[in-house]
């Protein structure tokens, strides 16, 4: 019996266990399919007439005689909606003050949301911000815009004792027996027909310029910015971290200084992100005065100090995993011990070296907090190399994708307007980060199996 | 012999990932090469500041960056403060701002040999707003001085519903929280439970989606997902604020180090909102332009 | 080649040697010098830090610091009462453990002794990519899709989660007690004993569990954006540093003391529970510490989806009120935080960061302690 119990504990315990990896895959799953849904959305979704007529425009793109044949196409849909509305609001003029007085909120609200939904009425002066020259893009959003055309929402607030509940209320309602009647049935029926929705495929998000802060466009700046840091950061740690590894591993023998050399580098590893923030900060640009204020540079070193101690270890183990055969066979051949490491020990770690530095790669493309204070900005055009001298464009301040993807989250005007940029944004980052990690599990798949011969 | 084969590879490997090494150096010192002779008529303006008048900057140097292809217009948006602190340190142009300078903030930067001057842009007010499913439309400012205290925690207090308050206010550093704790705070101290936000959009978006919730917002931030509250009887609208009806209004601004050279990038910059243009980008984002009061 | 040349070519003269010394002493010297960049940088954060966070002891005493939870940094006067933040960042680490250890350390349990060699290797790159997926995004997700969910039908998700545990634990503790009640009877009355005593207790359990799901149900959530949201975030993100550490730790216990008690006659459960862990202890604390020490110094997720009031909650395990950490106050407090005046406002976010960075160091130390010794346990024990 006991042995029975035994047993069922054990099988439970099992359990337990896959239970808890399989609870691992799930949050993974969580986590990544929304970004990775809607990420995808921002590169490929269902584009209007005005996603097209903006891509003309602004970008010079795609066939100029199909486009505007498009466009005239979606003007004929739509020119009745302007017709009933013109009608109505001549006639209101004739009307009293009363009709008049009832009818010109509803109408002005009305003629918001179609403005919203279908761009500036065409015998309107062109307004200033491309956000209002434009209609819904997508048609994804443009649903959404169609609802509020067709529905208003308003909120019974009949019992005083709880939060009023809310109640959508046709527009229809509002001009009910007026000219204007026919005009919702007819937009919801010819919805596609004024906007023309088409599968689009938009790769160019990832190298186009945001227009009207990031209202349309791209991510160009953010993600040049985010490559020039993470490389930055990149050429300032390997060197550093290599030498010191080898220096450890080869040179130092156990010391006390050595141990408090690694102890140091372990800190080091441990310090949270935004103290080297600060760090950067304090010591780059208020003492050091390497730039005035934030730079690329900057941005550079502090991330360089983060990934700094990574580097170093996994530099470490590189080194050590060299077999001690390589080293003795170069010394008894008459090599210096410098000249061992350089032509034997680090050609040999070197695959591994460059795994872990690729790892780290990702951890310094993802780090947000360091580059708060010393190279983010929100806006700001995409570093230019060609532009200026090599060293001045790296005094500048640039957008970069993690900082970018928080300032849209939480601080731009129109969150919800644009939240198909910000999950574009979230996903070409991870994206980012995960093709670096691959690269690196698949050099370390090779170097295993080399390894084991 | 397979060690040696494997040396081998390993070694080759080693020279791939070196020549890869040499040769993205090499690009980017290449990059730099080129550009020796282009340098003139490009110009840098680096704007810090309030993340109220921060869509203003954006837009204003959005529209300047497409007159004048070579202007470089950075924007932060990082808190009043933080412009302030840029400006006087001469590491920003133009310093955004939703409050005036402090006095210490005036006495360092001369100090410093820097003199800030005010460029007025535009006028904001500060608009309450709650979840549009709630029945309370008005308050005074003294309930929501007690709303933000605590000493009022219930919606059933001010002629709503028997629901615990959700306090939000924006965080500490913003100028858009300075203004509202001088005109409706009065020196009071908010509540413990008073949670604190980095923007505006992320407090709109935290009251559209919460029932009880209490916040409040720069103008150009209203839309219909939110409720503005009449503030002692008077809805924040364009009018009202420039009016000088809406109590709880203040001027936005942004400072330059003396007054800007005429002519220069920063000067068109600095009176883009005097021009129709500028007025029109202000209107379209939601503010008060200066000419309509 | 005649044999004197070659001589001449094997041997290196006095100088000549001297001098080769000298550029490997000088070269040697060199590494030195770069390698203790590292300390160098550690040593100056500690400076920088302690320089910028001194005058803020100096101004406004650590008694206000430590002592109060009256936050109003910009206040007239300002008050710099820390209390609650650092509370917040406690509480948060606190749920982010309760979340990420169990789970993590069964993980690695599961990992090292129980799954089969290949679905190892496919786990492996699942516990890679959730180490490597940035801060920001995580941060985006708790924010922009777990906040609004939690806030619609977090009741809804911690009842369930009530069930998900619940079921198991009370299948297992009725198969305990029976087996134990049952063992101690007589032979005969076994089967209807058994269904005897199964009913009653499964009917309570069944009972408690559903009137504290439908409770938990009911629970009206006011903001997603709380110490809830964070801490289950954080203990995702800590997930990976603890199974990977922890792994290690089970790992190095060697076979044969696996193979030993097998021979004793132990089941699975009982040798990893009664022996592997045991001899890993050492090693799955520095687990937990590795991951404490990443759940504290995270930045973005608690600044975008903690609410950031700076309270202690009402009472204080309450997981689902708004709260404020460390990190997030320097993150979000710095703009305000004008170092030209010389505030004490800029100094206390460096007295914050300092107690930051000592707390990652004590931790790091504690944890490098442990290591050492798990490493000497474990060799002492089977050599």
């Amino acid at each position: 019996m006991k042995l029975h119990m035994r047993k069922i504990l054990d099988k439970s315990f099992s359990g337990l266990g896959f239970l808890s990896i399989s609870l691992m895959a799930a949050s993974l799953l969580v986590i990544l399919t929304p970004i990775f849904v809607k990420g995808f959305g921002a590169f490929v979704f269902q584009g209007t007439v005005e996603f097209r007529r903006l891509q003309l425009e602004k970008f010079e793109r795609g066939n100029r005689a199909d486009i505007e044949r498009e466009v005239a196409a979606a003007l004929r849909a739509r020119q009745p909606v302007y017709d009933m509305i013109a009608v109505f609001e001549e006639r209101l003029q004739s009307q009293g003050f009363l009709e008049r007085n009832q009818h010109s909120e509803p109408l002005g609200e009305l003629k918001d949301a179609l403005r919203e939904l279908l761009g500036p009425f065409p015998d309107e002066p062109v307004p200033i911000m491309p956000r209002d020259q434009y209609g819904q893009t997508r048609w994804d959003r443009a649903q959404e815009k169609i609802a509020h055309v067709l529905y208003r929402v308003e909120y019974d607030h009949s019992d005083p004792a709880r939060m009023g509940t809310e109640v959508l209320i046709p527009r229809e309602e509002d001009f009910r027996d007026t000219s204007l009647e026919p005009l919702f049935r007819y937009v919801e029926e010819n919805a596609e027909k004024m906007l023309l929705p088409r599968l689009t495929v938009y790769p160019r998000f990832l190298t186009d310029k945001p227009i009207d802060s990031h209202f349309f466009g791209g991510i160009w700046p953010e993600v040049l910015g985010t490559l020039c840091l993470t490389l930055g950061a990149m050429l300032c740690a390997l060197p550093m971290g290599v030498i010191s590894a080898i220096y450890l591993v080869e040179y130092a023998g156990e010391s006390q200084l050595t141990s408090f050399l690694r102890t140091c580098v372990s800190t080091l590893a441990g310090v949270p992100s935004i103290v080297f923030g600060l760090f950067g900060l304090a010591f780059f640009i208020n003492t050091l005065h390497i730039t005035h204020g934030k730079s690329l540079l900057v941005g550079c070193l502090t991330l360089a100090l983060l990934i700094l101690p990574t580097i170093i270890r996994v530099s470490e183990e590189a080194i050590q995993s060299v077999s001690p055969a390589y080293k003795e066979a170069a010394l008894s051949l008459g090599a210096s011990r410098w000249r061992t490491v350089v032509t034997v020990i680090l050609p040999a770690s070197l695959p591994g070296i460059l795994t872990g530095s690729v790892i780290s790669m990702g951890r310094a493309a993802g780090e947000t907090a360091p580059i708060i204070f010393t190279a983010a900005v929100s806006v700001g055009k995409a570093l230019d190399f060609a532009k200026l001298q090599f060293w001045q464009t790296c005094l500048e301040a640039t957008p970069a994708l993690p900082w970018n993807i928080y300032n849209l989250a939480t601080e731009h005007e129109a969150v919800d307007e644009i939240r198909h940029v910000q999950f574009g944004m979230v996903f070409t980052l991870i994206v980012l980060v995960l093709v670096l990690n691959a690269a690196a599990i698949l050099m370390r798949a090779r170097i295993a199996k080399k390894l084991k011969g | 012999m397979k060690k040696i084969s494997t040396a081998e590879r390993s070694v080759t490997i080693a020279r791939l990932g070196a020549s890869l090494l040499v040769a993205g150096l090499a690009v980017a010192c290449l990059w730099g090469v080129p550009g020796q002779a282009v340098a003139q008529g490009a110009a840098t303006i680096v704007i810090d500041g309030s993340t109220t008048v921060g869509p203003i900057a954006k837009a204003f140097a959005e529209y300047y960056m497409s007159l004048h292809s070579g202007v470089n217009i950075t924007v932060s948006e990082s808190g009043s403060g933080n412009g302030a602190k840029s400006l006087i340190n001469g590491t920003c142009t133009i310093a955004d701002m939703s409050r005036f300078m402090k006095k210490k903030e005036f006495a360092a930067a001369v100090e410093k040999g820097v003199t800030p001057v005010a460029h007025v842009v535009a006028m904001d007010g500060i608009a309450m707003i709650v979840h549009p499913s709630n029945p309370v439309k008005e308050l005074t400012v003294d309930q929501a001085r007690d709303i933000y205290t605590g000493r009022i925690a219930n919606w059933r207090d001010v002629g709503g519903p028997n629901r615990k308050i959700v306090v939000i206010s924006r965080d500490t550093n913003s100028g858009t929280y300075e203004t509202f704790d001088k005109l409706v705070m009065k020196k009071e101290r908010m509540g413990n439970a008073t949670e604190y936000l980095g923007s505006n959009g992320a407090i709109r978006q935290r009251v559209q989606s919460t029932q009880a919730a209490i916040g409040y917002v720069g103008l150009g931030f209203i839309d219909r997902t939110v409720k503005a509250l009449l503030v002692d009887g008077v809805l924040p609208t364009r009018n009202t604020v420039a009016s000088g009806q809406y109590p709880i209004a203040r001027p936005l601004f942004m400072f330059t180090n003396g007054y800007p050279k005429l002519g220069s990038h920063v000067h068109a910059f600095v009176t883009l909102h005097l021009g129709p243009k500028g007025q029109e980008i202000i209107d379209a984002i939601g503010f008060v332009p200066v000419t309509s009061y | 080649m005649s044999p004197r040349a070659l001589r001449s070519e094997l041997l290196l003269s006095g100088r000549a040697s001297r001098s080769n010394r000298l550029v490997a002493l000088a070269g040697q010297g060199t590494l030195l010098l770069i390698t203790s960049c590292s300390a160098i940088v550690v040593l100056f954060l500690f400076y920088f830090i302690f320089k910028d966070a001194l005058p803020f002891f100096q101004l406004r005493g650590i008694a206000e610091f430590l002592g109060s939870t009256r936050w109003y940094p910009s206040g007239h006067p300002p008050e710099f009462g820390s209390l609650a933040i650092f509370f917040g960042t406690g509480l948060v680490t606190l749920g982010a453990v309760l979340f990420a250890v169990p789970l993590g350390v069964s993980a690695a349990v599961c990992l090292s002794d129980i799954l089969p060699f290949t679905l190892r290797q496919a786990v492996k790159p699942m516990i890679e990519m959730l180490a490597a997926i940035p801060s920001v995004a995580y941060g985006f997700f708790a924010l922009v899709v777990f906040a609004p969910f939690l806030q619609d039908s977090g009741g809804a998700l911690l009842s369930v989660v009530i069930w998900v545990i619940g079921i198991p634990a009370s299948v297992l503790a009725m198969v305990v007690t029976n087996g134990w009640i049952v063992s101690r009877l007589g032979m005969e009355a076994r089967p209807i004993m058994r269904l005897l005593i199964m009913m009653p207790f499964g009917v309570t359990a069944i009972w408690v569990l559903y009137h504290l799901s439908a409770s938990l149900a009911e629970l009206e959530i006011s903001s997603g954006t709380n110490a809830l949201n964070v801490s289950i975030i954080l203990g995702i993100m800590a997930l990976p540093t603890v199974v990977s550490v922890s792994e290690d730790a089970l790992q190095a216990v060697g076979r044969q003391l696996r193979e030993g008690s097998y021979a004793l006659g132990a089941t699975r459960a009982e040798t990893i529970l009664k022996v592997v862990i045991p001899a890993a202890d050492r090693g799955i604390l520095a687990a937990i510490i590795l991951g404490i020490m990443r759940v504290i110094g995270e930045t973005m997720v608690v600044w975008m989806a903690s609410g950031n009031a700076a309270q202690i909650p009402e009472p204080w395990f309450n997981f689902l009120q708004p709260i404020r950490t460390l990190t997030a106050t320097i993150a979000g407090d710095m703009g305000e935080a004008d170092h030209v005046t010389g505030s004490a406002r800029y100094h206390v976010l460096f007295a914050m960061a300092f107690s930051l960075l000592v707390i990652s160091f004590t931790c790091n130390l504690a944890s490098e302690w442990f290591v050492r010794r798990a490493g000497h346990k474990s060799s002492g024990r089977c050599p």
